[in-house]
Order: C-alpha cells, then sequence, then structure tokens
C-alpha cells in the first residue's frame, strides 16, 4: 500500500536518515519518540508539505516523491484542528466533499452539528469535525500529527478508540505520530520508535 | 469612577465640546442664515454655479479610479513582503510604508517637480494630467493596503494553506483563492480601499496642485471659503459649502460605518503564527518589490534634489544647474515671503499647542469611555461614537467650521487670534489619540492596577508609577502622530492662517510654489522647505516605527 523506501532529512541535525517504512491496507502504525525527533517531519514529507532530502515514497506501486501534496491523495490531522473560522461546520466538511455531511457527523458522534460555527465548538469537537473532513475526502492514507495531545484524558481515550474503529470500518491505512506510549498502544497494530531507527 | 475622575472626565468632554462640536454648530447656523434651510437647493447649486461645476462627478470619479490603482499597485507589495521573508524586513516595510505619514502637500511637490514644468512637463498636457493625480494618490495611500493586508498575510497560520492543500477542495490555485485567500483578504482590502477612497475623496493639495482644470468637493470649498457666510456678499459660497459638506459628510459618515462593520469582519478569529513560520525566501520577490520601493521612493527623492536644481537664466535656455541658491532663498525669505525659521518656528509652536491640549484630551476621553464599559456600555458607545464625529469631517470643513464659528463668537478673532490654527489641529487630532489609546486601555492588565491598590498606592501614584510607564509605547505613538499630523496640516490651515505672520511650513510650500515660474527658485525654494518638513515628518515616523506595538501594525 504505502511504502517509504530509505528516507533521509536533516535540519541542521539529522531526523531521520535511511528510514523505510510499509503499510498495508488497513493497517495502523504509530511512530513514537520524543519532542523534536522529527515525527512531525516525517508525515510532512509523506503528504508532500515538505521536500526529503533523499529517499521514495511509493503509494500502490506508483513513485509519489515528486508529485505536489495536493495530488498525492494523503489526508493529515493536525495537532490543533485547522477549521476556517470564515465557515461553518457545514462549509469546512464542503472543502472535501458536498455530499454526505449528515451521516459522516453521525459517523464521528456529532448529529445534528452542520450548520454550526467552527468556533462555538469545543477542542474535541473541533478535532472530530476535522476528522471526519479528512474521512469525507477518502483519502488513500490519513496520517495523524498528534491530534489528541491537545485533549484531556478522558477525551482523548474516547476519541483514540472512535477514530480506530471509524479507520478500521473503511480499511484505511493510517500513520500516527506522538510521544505519549499509553496512546500508541491503544490506537494502533504496530509502533516504530523514531528516536531508535 | 470616583469623584476626582468623573470631575476631569465631565471637564474632558465640556472642552472637547466647546473646541469641535461648537463651532462646527455656529458655522452650520451661519451658512443656514445665509442660504436658508433647503439641502437639495444647496445640492444643485454646485452644479450650478461656474466655480463647482462638475465636482461632485470629478470628486467621485476621481477617488474611485485613485482606489483601484492603489489596490493594484499595492496589494502585489504586500503579498510579497506578507508572503516571504526579507533582509532588513522591519526596513523595507518603512520605507514602503513612509508616503502615508509625507503631508500631502510634499506629495504634491514631488508629483508636480517630476511630471511639471522642467520635470517630465506632462502635468499640463490634458491626456495626462489625469493620471498623474490618480497615480499620487495611489503612491501616497498604498501604505494602507500594505498595512492592513501585510500583517494577516505574515501571520495567518500556515496550516491552513496546508490543510487546504491536503482535501480535494483545495487542490488548485483557484479553489484554494476562493477557499481562503479570497474570505481572509477581502475584509482587510475592503476596509483598506474604503479608506483610500476616503482620503482621494477628501484630497485638496495633490487636487490644489496637480489637477488642471477640475476640482473636488474640497478644494471648492476651499476655494470660496473667503466669501463664505457673509450675509449680502457672495452668497451662493455659502450654498455651495453647505451642499459639498453635506456631501462630504454623508460620505465620510458612510465610509465610517462601513469601516466598522468591515473591521468586525477582520476581527474573525483565524489561528496566527510567527512570521518566522510562515515566511519563505523568493528572490523573484524582488520583481514586485524594486519597482515599487523605486515608485515610493521618486518623489521623496524629487524633492530633495529639486530644491538644489536651479534653472539656469542667464543662458535664457532651460539648462540646469546645481546650487543652493533655492534653499539661501527660502531661509532668507522676501518681502512676500516669511523666511523658513519663521514658519518652521509657527509650526512647532503650534504643533506643540496642539500636543499639550489634544493628548491629554484624547487621554481622558479615551480613559472615560474605558471606564463607562465597565459600568454603562451604551453611554461608553454614545461617547465613543462623539469623540469619533470629526472622522466624519474633511479638513476644508474643519477649517471653516472654526472660521465662522469664531467669526460668530468675535469676528476680529479670525485675524488676531495667533492660535486659531491650534484649535483646528486639536479637532483633527483629538479622536486619532482616542483611536490609539483606547485599545492599549483595553488591553491593560488590571490585575497590575489591583496589585497596586492592595500594596496601598494612591490614584495618583498607580497612574504615574504603573499605568503610565507600562502604556508609554502607545502614549509616545500618540504625542509622535499628533506632533506629525499637525506640522503636516494643510487643509484646515489654508483656510483659518488669515494673518500672513501665522503661516506654517505647509502654508509656506504652497506660496513659494504658487510664485511665477519664469522666478527660477520658484521650485526649488518651494522643495527646500518641503525638504525640511519631509525630514522632520520621518524623524518622527522612525519613532514611531520604533515603539509600535507589532499588535498594532494594522492600525494607524
Amino acid at each position: 500500500m504505502l511504502s517509504c523506501l530509505n528516507l533521509s532529512k536533516k535540519y541542521g541535525k539529522i531526523l531521520f536518515n535511511e528510514l523505510n517504512i510499509n503499510l498495508e491496507k488497513g493497517e495502523i502504525l504509530a511512530i513514537i519518540g520524543p519532542s523534536g525527533c522529527g515525527k512531525t517531519t516525517l508525515l510532512r514529507c509523506i503528504c508532500g508539505l515538505e521536500e526529503l532530502d533523499s529517499g521514495k515514497i511509493l503509494l500502490n506501486g506508483d513513485d509519489i516523491t515528486k508529485i505536489p501534496a495536493e495530488e498525492r491523495g494523503i489526508g493529515l490531522l493536525f495537532q490543533k484542528p485547522v477549521l476556517y473560522p470564515h465557515l461553518t461546520v457545514s462549509g469546512n466538511l464542503s472543502l472535501a466533499s458536498f455530499n454526505n455531511h449528515d451521516k459522516v457527523l453521525v459517523e464521528v458522534g456529532l448529529p445534528n452539528f452542520e450548520d454550526r460555527d467552527v468556533d462555538t465548538l469545543s477542542g474535541g469537537e473541533g478535532q472530530r469535525v476535522a476528522l471526519a473532513r479528512a474521512l469525507l475526502a477518502n483519502p488513500n492514507v490519513l496520517l495523524l500529527d498528534e491530534p489528541f495531545s491537545a485533549l484531556d484524558l478522558d477525551m482523548s481515550i474516547k476519541l483514540i478508540s472512535d477514530v480506530r474503529a471509524l479507520l478500521k470500518d473503511r480499511s484505511c491505512p493510517a500513520i500516527l505520530v506522538t510521544h505519549n506510549i499509553e496512546e500508541a498502544k491503544l490506537f494502533s497494530d504496530r509502533m516504530i520508535d523514531l528516536s531508535k531507527v | 469612577m470616583n469623584n476626582t475622575q468623573k470631575f476631569f472626565s465631565i471637564l474632558a468632554v465640556f472642552i472637547y465640546s466647546a473646541i469641535t462640536i461648537i463651532p462646527i454648530v455656529f458655522a452650520i447656523d451661519r451658512l443656514i442664515l445665509v442660504s436658508g434651510f433647503n439641502p437639495i437647493l444647496w445640492i444643485q447649486s454646485l452644479d450650478q454655479n461656474y466655480v463647482s461645476q462638475n465636482s461632485i462627478a470629478f470628486t467621485f470619479v476621481q477617488a474611485f479610479f485613485s482606489t483601484i490603482l492603489t489596490v493594484l499597485i499595492g496589494f502585489p507589495v504586500a503579498w510579497v513582503l506578507g508572503r516571504h521573508s526579507w533582509p532588513f524586513k522591519a526596513f523595507l516595510r518603512s520605507i514602503l510604508t513612509l508616503p502615508f505619514v509625507i503631508p500631502a502637500i510634499i506629495a504634491a511637490m514631488g508629483f508636480l517637480t517630476i511630471t511639471g514644468p522642467y520635470g517630465l512637463d506632462v502635468r499640463t498636457d490634458e491626456s495626462t494630467w489625469w493620471w498623474t493625480l490618480i497615480f499620487s494618490h495611489a503612491w501616497f495611500n498604498i501604505a494602507l493596503i500594505i498595512r492592513f493586508c501585510e500583517p494577516v498575510l505574515s501571520t495567518l497560520n500556515p496550516n491552513f494553506e496546508e490543510q487546504l492543500l491536503l482535501l480535494p477542495n483545495g487542490v488548485t490555485f483557484f479553489s484554494r483563492l476562493k477557499n481562503l485567500w479570497i474570505p481572509i483578504l477581502t475584509p482587510s482590502i475592503a476596509a483598506a480601499s474604503c479608506m483610500t477612497f476616503v482620503f482621494s475623496f477628501t484630497s485638496f493639495a495633490l487636487v490644489k496642485w496637480i489637477t488642471v482644470r477640475d476640482k473636488t468637493l474640497e478644494s471648492t470649498m476651499a476655494e470660496v471659503s473667503s466669501s463664505a457666510g457673509i450675509q449680502g456678499y457672495m452668497e451662493p459660497s455659502s450654498d455651495i459649502v453647505l451642499g459639498a459638506s453635506l456631501i462630504q459628510f454623508l460620505v465620510l459618515l458612510a465610509s465610517l460605518w462601513l469601516m466598522s462593520f468591515l473591521q468586525q469582519r477582520r476581527q474573525t478569529k483565524w489561528q496566527q503564527a510567527s512570521e518566522l513560520f510562515v515566511q519563505n525566501k523568493n528572490a523573484k520577490g524582488w520583481f514586485v518589490l524594486a519597482p515599487a520601493i523605486f515608485f515610493v521612493q521618486l518623489p521623496i527623492i524629487s524633492v530633495i534634489l529639486g530644491s538644489f536644481r536651479v534653472r539656469d537664466v542667464s543662458e535664457n535656455s532651460n539648462s540646469f544647474k546645481w546650487s543652493t541658491e533655492g534653499w539661501s532663498e527660502a531661509f532668507q525669505g522676501s518681502y512676500s515671503f516669511p523666511p523658513l525659521s519663521e514658519a518652521l518656528f509657527n509650526s512647532l509652536i503650534y504643533s506643540f499647542g496642539t500636543l499639550i491640549i489634544a493628548l491629554p484630551l484624547g487621554y481622558i476621553l479615551a480613559s472615560t469611555i474605558h471606564q463607562l464599559e465597565e459600568n454603562n456600555f451604551n453611554l461608553s458607545r454614545i461617547l465613543e461614537i462623539y469623540t469619533m464625529l470629526p472622522f466624519a469631517l474633511s479638513a476644508a470643513m474643519i477649517g471653516l467650521g472654526i472660521m465662522l464659528g469664531i467669526i460668530k463668537l468675535n469676528p476680529s478673532a479670525a485675524y488676531d487670534f495667533r492660535f486659531l490654527p491650534v484649535l483646528a489641529h486639536v479637532m483633527i487630532t483629538v479622536p486619532f489619540v482616542v483611536r490609539i489609546i483606547l485599545p492599549a486601555l483595553r488591553s491593560f492588565d488590571l490585575s497590575y492596577d489591583e496589585n497596586a491598590k492592595v500594596l496601598g498606592m494612591s490614584n495618583f501614584s498607580r497612574f504615574f508609577k504603573i499605568k503610565l510607564p507600562l502604556m508609554k509605547g502607545s502614549i509616545l505613538v500618540a504625542t509622535v502622530f499628533t506632533l506629525a499630523m499637525s506640522l503636516g496640516e494643510f487643509g484646515a490651515s489654508f483656510i483659518v492662517a488669515r494673518n500672513s505672520e501665522w503661516i506654517t511650513l505647509p502654508l509656506l510650500i504652497d506660496s513659494l510654489r504658487g510664485k511665477p515660474m519664469k522666478d527660477p527658485l520658484t521650485v526649488p525654494s518651494s522643495n527646500a522647505v518641503a525638504t525640511v518638513l519631509m525630514l522632520i515628518t520621518m524623524i518622527l515616523f522612525l519613532i514611531v516605527e520604533k515603539f509600535r506595538n507589532t499588535k498594532d501594525r494594522g492600525m494607524f
């Protein structure tokens, strides 16, 4: 499904060198490591927001290394949900698709939220809307950049279990980066410690 | 609010009313006494009188085209400056936004030196003077577009654009334009366009010196000001002033309302990020910045060079020599004109006089509004709008108001009361002081004051030891802004300064440039005075930039 071959990147110091990752259909991978070890940069390179120093990324066997981010079909959930304040919840979802807003909002546990202003949402609700939008875009792979870290414990445990179930239902492969091992264990099928590879 | 604060608040409102509102009411009363109360007739009189024919259409059309050109030139500069990192960015931003603080009379001298006789000589050409005016308005207002748009672009969290790139409706450039850039930039561009329209609509110095034939409502008012409000003498002048004032008041009021509406839209909570994360290097941006810097600096440099470029009359040709004769003429003065030192002295006296009144008055009014916001919100809104009323009056309207108002109270004061220009300058600057101080008071952390109270400090010592030091940045910006505005004020002073002994630097520039062009020192001497005024303004501007709060970059 997704193959990352010999990925290298440095920003002053080496963040990752000759890194290999394989992700199968429906598999959920967690990448852990301390702050500043390059987890976020790795995700940004995979989805095309940053360029690699060297290495190749293959999606379903096609080399997508030089393809711009907007054409890769890889989704990303940022640490803080990026919701556009001039649009309602439904308006934000429309950026991914104009259909099935009610259905996806039920899936993420926010029924009847279509007309809400995004600045009235709590942190957890905002992250669920961002997830709904990412799922509506039907990505080949979903990348999650510590999306649960800003939430309180109860909320994050609930959201982790809900998101995992949703991804498994859709057989959508995903990569979560986090510094929290417990979170990684709860969410993923397997883990890679970036500071040790 | 304790009794002392109440006393100062009521006193400030009373003084503000006496200085600003009462003269205007007296002036309107006097004009209506001459013309009668018939607003439709006032407006019709504008097209019926030769002196003001076509002024309504011309004012609207030139303001519209000036606004369009300002956006077309200013927006690419704001985009490149905001989206990319540049060496010495603060300096680049300062020189690109300099025109806004340069007095309009200097801008007029700069453009005249370039496009007037013995320059490119295109100003008097029927087909080109129009564009000279439109470009000079664009030059003057380009800073507004940069000041309003650049902070939005340079601090917008890059995740917004990155997230859109990864969504189906953000894949193309046009979809990102539609879903991100237009929603986020429209309020800023519209607000800046609105202000540009207002400044072009009420433009006086540039219109006076650059247009060949047509006049704006503002310049028409200034032209007929000496005969307005006098019974039995050129009574149509009063109709013209009332008609032009009414149209200007309505347009300015509508613009103020629109600005306030757009400012609220601008406050939509877009997450911000440090410029370091937003901006990247892009050498191609110099293709926008370099011509913009050239465009902005050319009139300024022309004024300085023009002060040394003297036409050589001895050879009876159009050859020029570099000389300091223009400066000598400006410093020595003549039978018709006072020396530069006298005008500089008057300007400094008037600007410091304005500061002494406008700063404490504006501070107390802002403080009163702020305190009322906690206890009586409706009253605070009324007072805030009341202090903004002079914004809805143009400089010529203020000048006429002061003059006619003072004539009603004491006719001889219009020629004897040396500090009459100070009243006009106070009226113009107080609303700006309030607008600078009020946000600073609102963002002042109350716990500092509460902690000082617990420590037993009196009102007096809390004000001088806590509040004043913490707010010194905003107070300094208000101080410098007041001084700069008063020094460069031309429209109101042109009407109010009836006595030749009251001449200020902008009025001296205007008078010197009005000498016959056959005198080889007409252009250099006026440019010499303009250079002095420009250097003072630039120094004040650099001080403001040093103390300006980064959060206030979208303000004045």
